[in-house]
C-alpha cells in the first residue's frame, strides 16, 4: 500500500513513515501543499494523511484540489485540531477519516487499514490469520470454523490486535482504540486487562493458539510466530 | 424609569416650586399697581378739588362716582402732604358686598386758609385677584405639563436617538461575530465621549478575544505536536529490543505523556469554553446522552463491580451544546467512578428540574468549597488531574445551570439544577424584537 504523508513536522514524518515502513507500506513524505499537489498529480496513492495546518495553507484546501483532480486516494486528516466543527468540515470536504493528535500510531495504522479496506476490498470483508478470522460486517470472530461469543468491544480488541501483529500495544493504545475520547477520564487501564484476559480465554476455549502475550511493563503484543 | 420621564418629573418638581412662587409675587405686583393707580387719581381729584375751591366754586361732591368731603382746618401741613388710608369696608349695605377701599386726605393752603381735602374710591380686594390668578394659574399649568410631557418625548427622540441607538448596538454586540461596532454618528459632545469610550472599549474585547482564541488554537496545536512527536518515538522504541527495565521506564513515560495530553486537551478546552466557543443552538435529548453515557461505562462499573441504579425521566430536552453535554457527563461520571470504592452504588437521577449523581466514597479531604476550582483535588487520587469539576462547572455557569455538591453519611452528591422552563423560554424571547421594544420610548 502506497502512503502520501503530508506533515510539516519533520520529526512526527519521519517516526510515521518509519512506523508504517516497518508494516511494509511505502511511504511519501511532503512538508508542505505545492510539494504534495506535485506529488498527487505525478503518482498514484492508495490514501494521503494530511495534516491541516501547515507552512503554506489549509490542508483542507488540498481536499478541493484532489477533488478536482478526480485523484482516487483514500485521505486521512491527521490535526491538532480536535473540535467538533474541525473534525466536520474535514469530512464533509471529503476525508474518510479524522484522526486528533496526539494519536498513537498502532491506531493510525488501524484506521488506515480500514480505510483501505472500505475501499479497495470491496466484498471482502473478512480478515483472517491462521485459524483466526473476524468479519468486519457481522461483527464475528471465528476460531477453527467455531463462533466466539465475544462482545463488540472484544471484538473490537481482536481486530486490533490481528491489524497491528507482532507490535507492542501499549494499554493507553488500546483504551484510546475501544473507547477514544472516554478514556480522558479513566483513572487506570485495569479493563483493559480483563478485556485481553477475556479474548485469550475464549480464544483458548475453541482450541485456538494464545498469540497474545504479555510485555512486561508496557502492553501486549500479538505474536505471529507463536504456534 | 426612562430617562425622559425622570427628566419631565424633575422639570414639573420645579414649575410647582416655582409657579406658587411666581404667584405671590404676581399678585403683590398687581395689588401695588393698583392701589398706586388709585391713589394718583385721588390725588388728582383732591387737587382739582382745591383748584375748585380756591376759585370760589363749589366743588362737586361727588367727583369721578367718589364722595369728596373738604373741611377747614386749622393743622398746617406742606403741600404735598397726603395721608393714605386703606380699609375694608366690611358690609356695604347698598351693595350688599364687602370691598375695599383706599382714602386719600391731603391738606391744601387756599387763601391762607387750610383745607382738608379727602377722597376714597373702591379696589379690587385681594380675593378678587387672587381668583383671577388662580385661573390664570391654573391654565399655566396644563399648559406647562402638557407641553413639556409632549416636548420631552418628541425632543428625546431626537436627541437621545443617538444614545439609543449606541444601546441597541450594544446589546446586538457579539463578541463571537468578530465583527467591529459600528456606532452612529451624534454631534452631542457626551454621546460622542460615550461612543467613543464604547468603542475602545468592544475593539479592544474583539482585538483580546481574537488573540485568545487564536492562542488556545495554537497552543492545541504546538503542544499536541510535540506530544505526538514524543508518543510515537516512545511506540517505536518500545518496539525495539528492550530489557524489562527499560520498558518500566518507557511505560512511566508513555503514562506521564498521556497525562500531559489529557491536561492540555483539557485546558484548550476550558479556554474554549470561557470563550463561549459551545454556544447551544438547538435541545438536546439529555437523557438519551445520560443513558448513552452510563452505557459507555458499563466496561469500568463492571470491573469495580459498581451497583448502578437509574431513574432517567423521559424526555428531558436541555438547550445545550451535543459536545457538552457528553463533557458534563462523562465528567460527572467518571468522578463517581473514580471517587468510589469496589463494591460501592452509583445512583443516577434524571428529570426535567435537575441531573443528580450519587456515588458511595471517602469523605473529602479538601474543603468542599474548592471542589470546583482548577487542579484542586477532593482527594489525592493517582491519575486524576483535577480538572473535571472545574470543567463541569465552566458549562453550568455557561448554560446558568447551578451546581451544587454535598457530602452525607458516605456519600458525595452533585446536583445540577436546571434553570426553569419559564427562564428559559424568557431568555429565547431576547432576539432582536425584544430588546428593540425594550428600548423604545
Amino acid at each position: 500500500m502506497k502512503v502520501l504523508l503530508i506533515e510539516d513536522n519533520e520529526e512526527l514524518a519521519s517516526s510515521i513513515s518509519e512506523f508504517l515502513g516497518r508494516e511494509g507500506y511505502i511511504c511519501e513524505v511532503s512538508y508542505n501543499i505545492t510539494d504534495a499537489q506535485d506529488k498527487l498529480i505525478s503518482f498514484q496513492y492508495d490514501c494521503v494523511l494530511l495534516d491541516i495546518m501547515l507552512p503554506d495553507g489549509n490542508g483542507l484546501q488540498l481536499l478541493s484540489f484532489i477533488r478536482t483532480e478526480r485523484i482516487q486516494s483514500s485521505i486521512l486528516i491527521l490535526s491538532a485540531k480536535n473540535s467538533l466543527d474541525d473534525k466536520i468540515a474535514g469530512l464533509e470536504e471529503g476525508a474518510d477519516d479524522y484522526l486528533t493528535k496526539p494519536f498513537h500510531l498502532p491506531e493510525l495504522h488501524a484506521r488506515l487499514r480500514a480505510i483501505y479496506r472500505r475501499k479497495k476490498l470491496n466484498g471482502s470483508n473478512v480478515i483472517a490469520f491462521n485459524e483466526i478470522s473476524l468479519n468486519i460486517d457481522t461483527l464475528e470472530a471465528t476460531v477453527n470454523g467455531q463462533l466466539l461469543d465475544m462482545t463488540r468491544k472484544e471484538f473490537d480488541l481482536l481486530l486490533y490486535f490481528v491489524v497491528n501483529k507482532n507490535r507492542v500495544l501499549s494499554r493507553q493504545s488500546i483504551a484510546a482504540h475501544l473507547w477514544g475520547d472516554y478514556t480522558d477520564n479513566f483513572a487506570n487501564f485495569d479493563f483493559v486487562y480483563q478485556h485481553v484476559k477475556n479474548i485469550r480465554k475464549k480464544i483458548s476455549a475453541a482450541n485456538g493458539t494464545d498469540y497474545i502475550g504479555t510485555v512486561y511493563g508496557l502492553g501486549y503484543k500479538f505474536n505471529t510466530s507463536k504456534q | 424609569m426612562k430617562l425622559v420621564d425622570k427628566f419631565t418629573l424633575w422639570f414639573l418638581g420645579i414649575t410647582m416650586v416655582i409657579i406658587p412662587i411666581n404667584s405671590v409675587i404676581t399678585y403683590y405686583s398687581i395689588k401695588r399697581e393698583i392701589d398706586k393707580s388709585a391713589i394718583e387719581r385721588l390725588k388728582h381729584v383732591n387737587v382739582r378739588v382745591a383748584e375748585q375751591i380756591g376759585k370760589g366754586q363749589p366743588p362737586a361732591e361727588y367727583t369721578a362716582g367718589c364722595r369728596v368731603l373738604y373741611a377747614k382746618t386749622d393743622t398746617a401741613f406742606a403741600a404735598d402732604h397726603y395721608v393714605i388710608t386703606e380699609r375694608d369696608v366690611t358690609q356695604d349695605p347698598l351693595l350688599n358686598d364687602n370691598d375695599r377701599k383706599i382714602i386719600v386726605t391731603s391738606y391744601h393752603n387756599i387763601h391762607n386758609q387750610y383745607y382738608r381735602i379727602t377722597s376714597g374710591d373702591y379696589v379690587s380686594r385681594s380675593e378678587q385677584i387672587l381668583a383671577g390668578l388662580r385661573i390664570s394659574i391654573m391654565w399655566k399649568l396644563i399648559i406647562l405639563v402638557a407641553m413639556v410631557v409632549l416636548t420631552a418625548r418628541v425632543a428625546s427622540r431626537v436627541v437621545l436617538a443617538p444614545f439609543n441607538g449606541t444601546i441597541k448596538k450594544l446589546q446586538l454586540f457579539n463578541l463571537k461575530s468578530k465583527k467591529r461596532l459600528v456606532l452612529p454618528e451624534t454631534r452631542t459632545k457626551e454621546f460622542k465621549e460615550l461612543n467613543l469610550f464604547v468603542k475602545k472599549m468592544t475593539d479592544k474585547a474583539v482585538d483580546d478575544y481574537s488573540s485568545l482564541k487564536e492562542f488556545s488554537e495554537n497552543a492545541s496545536h504546538e503542544l499536541q505536536t510535540p506530544l505526538a512527536i514524543i508518543r510515537s518515538k516512545l511506540e517505536l522504541l518500545s518496539e525495539s529490543d528492550i530489557q524489562g527495565d527499560q520498558a518500566v521506564l518507557i511505560a512511566d513515560m508513555n503514562n506521564a505523556v498521556e497525562k500531559l495530553t489529557r491536561i492540555n486537551r483539557s485546558l484548550v478546552l476550558l479556554s474554549r469554553l470561557e470563550n463561549n466557543e459551545y454556544e447551544a443552538t438547538e435541545e438536546v435529548p439529555f437523557d438519551q446522552y445520560t443513558k448513552e453515557a452510563l452505557g459507555a461505562f458499563c466496561d469500568l462499573i463492571a470491573l469495580k463491580e459498581l451497583t448502578v441504579k437509574s431513574s432517567i425521566e423521559e424526555p428531558v430536552c436541555l438547550k445545550l451544546h451535543a459536545s457538552l453535554a457528553d463533557i458534563l457527563l462523562n465528567n460527572l461520571l467518571s468522578n463517581a467512578i473514580r471517587h468510589n470504592m469496589p463494591g460501592g452504588t452509583i445512583e443516577v437521577i434524571l428529570n426535567r428540574e435537575f441531573l443528580m449523581v450519587k456515588n458511595t466514597g471517602k469523605a473529602p479531604e479538601n474543603p468542599t468549597s474548592e471542589m470546583f476550582q482548577r487542579f484542586k483535588k477532593g482527594s489525592q487520587c493517582n491519575n486524576s488531574i483535577g480538572i473535571g469539576l472545574s470543567i463541569v462547572k465552566q458549562i453550568c455557569d455557561m448554560n446558568s445551570f447551578e451546581i451544587q455538591y454535598h457530602y452525607t453519611s458516605g456519600l458525595h452528591i452533585l446536583i445540577v439544577n436546571f434553570p426553569p422552563e419559564s427562564h428559559s423560554s424568557k431568555l429565547l424571547q431576547n432576539d432582536e424584537r425584544y430588546l428593540h421594544e425594550r428600548i423604545q420610548l
